[in-house]
């Protein structure tokens, strides 16, 4: 059984909002895109920007590294544009009788 | 290590040398001239956000280019000035400089429809000539947009669009707005960020699968007024299987003002495909020249630059290419020459993204007369690039006891099974070398020249004939000390 841990309820994610969680050593961008939340690492692949200071934009669901500009997609965490090549980890989300939880392992 | 598909036949370089010798034009003569000004608009010194608006409404551009320039604008006012590479980029004055002048109504199809001051400078520098004798396309960019643009008939029933940005942005909008900015983004750098705000010409090209150009695409760049910036935007996208050789140049009058050169280039080599793209940079000695030039290539792609870099006040230029797919390669050619005043940073990135990506970077600078050459380069090998190969090497030559040259190449490798190579020597031209040419009858001026051009061969014989010669002028002007 992989661990999960709590975010917080989803209504207080509303779409367009952004959290930052922390677990041990990580750092989680939490991200209600349109509705639907998705989690990914808080830290780009290029340069360790912090995406969850980026411009969320819900239409494409990516997130753009305030840092040098690379845009990434929340589903697949991959960059959509360069300088970041490489992927970010992302999580799964579980929404569990309105609370947003997410599976760190 | 070349592949062999890029050897082009040698061009006998020493031997042209006694005809290039009689060449004694100077740089003010042949390129700093400047014409009477009849412009249509001719923007006020300074950059805020009235000119960007401006600038898209002169252009009747769609909403989210508009927005994204005026974003990129924001991003440009939050980046501090770079205080690496060289101390005269504190010089910069970007309120010193008019970010937008318009020359000519449009991108006109025939030379004879192009205003006449406009036509004589292009006439002058030898550009109608050239189309008609090696080209199979030219567009011919004065201040701030393309006055010229023409492309082999037989090249567009195959397919292949060249036109300037402006008019892609207009007839092709779906392919622009999905590859503009997705190279260099307009939050990279504080330089690709004031491009992206005040962006205006440059050139578009689209290849179709499969299809080869076989004759250079060739774009020329000049600017005529006094404290201009030049802001032109080239996306070239190779489809899979095609090959284009897209090569551009650019001349600019000598000023006492400076003036700004700062160009976004985004090239996109898709599977099998192969893009060359050839710069002679010859502005004037009054010009800041900060590019960002960025490729990437994909599944047994290629992309090779070869960035010669002859004027300018200050040159900061690093041509990369993200080899994204596996048997990618990327090959980085670079000249730099740096006389009195000059300060050429230059060099190159390859990032290995993919396994088995071959690479090559083959830097040469020269230093005279008190001139700066430094070689600024990265290669990278990410993790699970396995199989990658890669070799640099970056020479200099110092020509005099008061010239300089720095080297700063950065290697990253995060995988076990690469090979890579990397070699840097910096040499002076010896009294040795000199006093034995001359014992053979050769006067000093001509055994220095024979020297740098043995130094620079290896990259010129990767040029088309006409620009090898071209090539070979410049530097020997240089040695004169006439450039700017």
């Amino acid at each position: 059984m992989p661990e999960t841990i709590e975010v917080c309820p989803l209504s207080e994610l509303p779409p367009g909002e952004v959290r930052l969680v922390e677990h041990a050593d990580l750092e989680i961008g939490v991200f209600n895109c349109e509705g639907t939340v998705y989690a990914i690492e808080d830290r780009c692949s290029h340069d360790d920007g912090p995406l969850v200071e980026g411009t969320l934009d819900e239409s494409d669901c990516t997130i753009e590294c305030p840092r040098h500009g690379s845009r990434f997609d929340l589903k697949t965490g991959r960059p959509k544009t360069l300088p970041a090549y490489l992927p970010v980890d992302t999580f799964a989300v579980i929404i569990d009788d309105d609370m947003i939880k997410l599976e760190v392992d | 290590m070349a592949t062999p598909d890029l050897v082009t036949p040698a061009v006998p370089v020493l031997t042209e040398n006694e005809q290039l010798a009689q060449i004694n034009s100077d740089y003010t003569e042949r390129y700093g001239f400047h014409d009477a000004e009849h412009y249509l608009y001719k923007a006020p010194k300074g950059l805020n956000r009235e000119i960007v608006e401006k600038i898209s409404e002169f252009k009747s551009e769609p909403a989210w280019m508009r927005e994204f320039r005026l974003t990129a604008l924001e991003h440009f006012y939050a980046r501090p000035q770079p205080t690496w590479g060289s101390p005269m980029l504190a010089e910069v004055d970007y309120d010193d400089i008019r970010y937008f002048v318009r020359a000519s109504e449009r991108a006109e199809r025939s030379w004879d429809d192009v205003p006449d001051d406009v036509k004589k400078t292009f006439d002058r520098l030898g550009i109608p000539e050239a189309e008609r004798k090696f080209l199979s396309g030219v567009g011919a960019q004065y201040e701030s947009e393309v006055v010229y643009h023409q492309i082999n008939e037989s090249l567009t029933k195959q397919g292949v669009i060249f036109t300037d940005m402006d008019t892609a942005l207009r007839e092709h909008e779906d392919i622009v707005r999905e590859y503009f900015a997705t190279i260099i983004p307009a939050n990279d750098n504080k330089l690709a960020s004031l491009n992206s705000a005040v962006w205006s010409g440059g050139s578009f090209v689209y290849v179709p699968p499969g299809v080869h150009v076989e004759m250079p695409l060739q774009a020329y760049f000049r600017i005529n007024t006094e404290s201009m910036g030049q802001f032109e935007r080239t996306l070239i996208i190779a489809d899979e299987g095609s090959y284009v050789h897209y090569v551009e140049g650019c001349t600019a009058p000598t000023y006492s003002a400076s003036s700004l050169h700062s160009a976004v280039v985004e090239l996109i080599a898709k599977p099998g495909a192969r893009i060359r793209y050839t710069t002679v940079q010859n502005w004037s000695a009054n010009v800041f020249n900060l590019v960002t030039k960025r490729a990437v290539a994909y599944e047994d792609a290629t992309v090779e630059w070869v960035d010669c870099n002859l004027g300018s006040k200050l040159t900061m230029k690093y041509p990369s290419v993200y080899l994204m797919g596996e048997r990618a390669h990327g090959e980085i050619l670079s000249i730099a020459f740096a006389g009195k005043g000059q300060h050429q940073d230059a060099g190159g990135k390859i990032i290995h993204a993919a396994p088995n990506t071959t690479s090559n970077i083959f830097a040469k600078s020269i230093s005279k007369d008190g001139g700066r050459g430094s070689y600024r380069g990265l290669l990278e090998i990410a993790k699970g690039a396995h199989g990658a190969r890669s070799k640099v090497v970056c020479d200099a030559l110092l020509l005099d006891e008061h010239s300089r040259s720095d080297t700063y190449p950065t290697i990253r490798i995060s995988e076990d099974d690469v090979n890579v190579g990397h070699e840097a020597t910096v040499s002076k031209v010896g009294d040795d070398q000199l006093f034995y040419l001359m014992s053979h009858g050769i006067p000093e001026d001509e055994a220095s020249k024979l020297i740098v051009n043995g130094f620079i061969e290896p990259i010129t014989k990767e040029l088309p004939m006409e620009y090898a010669v071209e090539m070979n002028r410049l530097i020997e002007l240089q040695m004169e000390g006439s450039i700017g």
